[in-house]
């Protein structure tokens, strides 16, 4: 039995970049998901955008409204660079730390929008009956590439 | 709850007045629970955003775990918002207010 534990099988840290051992399918997965988000982002009328905009002022309105005007377009302007960053480097063998920080922008970004879509909670548990367990299994795969991503940022921290 | 204005002549509701008379209480910034975010990201961010230790990091992000909140930061307003913003920038829940 083999207890070791087995290396990243994803994005793995080669040196000062990070190499993206994802298969032709994944990638394109990902490019998919990524001009979906675009495409929500742009549009900023989804509801579930929300988590993506959090209010700054919990109890303070009008300060909270002069908050999101000011960071509104910033906040969509680095989003959508990310995505663009991603859908670029997507079919490259490895990628620099700003893309990488572009891609784990967009994963967490994604997780965001459709965990508040599914209304995800901790207690959750896998049902792979459930209607929407394959949106379920995206959020988890989405998950499992950021925390590969996050181990590789680390070392460049 | 806002301190009473000693200048009559401008409006409660003035911010940047109110702030003037309560410049002795800092800013702080919180980051809150969200059943989203991964536990390894959100020490990541801690560790990029604000240079924290990786100790220190983790230890911020298990009190937003279990507590339901922590305090990340503070100073001034516009540090606090800054921080904020930056929070936001990386999908983290984070919110400011001035300690009491």
């Amino acid at each position: 039995m083999f207890l070791r534990r087995k290396g990243p099988v994803a994005l793995r840290r080669d040196g000062d970049r990070t190499t993206v051992l994802l298969g032709d399918d994944e990638r394109s997965m990902l490019v998919d998901l990524a001009e979906q988000f675009r495409s929500v982002l742009a549009a900023d009328a989804d509801p579930d955008l929300r988590r993506l905009y959090p209010a700054a002022y919990a109890d303070d309105a009008e300060r909270d409204a002069d908050y999101a005007e000011l960071v509104h377009d910033d906040l969509l302007r680095a989003r959508l660079d990310a995505i663009e960053s991603l859908v670029e480097s997507a079919t490259e063998p490895s990628i620099d730390d700003d893309q990488l920080a572009a891609w784990m922008q967009v994963l967490n970004g994604l997780r965001l929008l459709l965990g508040t879509r599914l209304d995800v909670s901790e207690e959750d548990q896998f049902d792979p009956e459930a209607p929407d367990a394959p949106s379920r299994a995206l959020i988890a795969w989405l998950g499992f590439l950021l925390e590969e991503a996050v181990e590789s940022a680390a070392v460049g921290l | 709850m806002s301190p009473t204005p000693v200048e009559v002549d401008r409006p409660e509701t003035d911010h940047e007045h109110d702030e003037e008379k309560a410049t002795d209480r800092p800013w702080i910034v919180l980051v809150w629970n969200d059943p989203i975010n991964l536990m390894s990201y959100v020490s990541f961010v801690f560790q990029k955003v604000f240079g924290y230790s990786r100790e220190k990091a983790d230890r911020l992000m298990l009190d937003v775990h279990h507590k339901g909140r922590a305090v990340v930061s503070g100073g001034t307003r516009e540090k606090a918002e800054m921080d904020v913003f930056r929070l936001h920038e990386h999908g983290l829940w984070a919110t400011l207010q001035q300690d009491d």
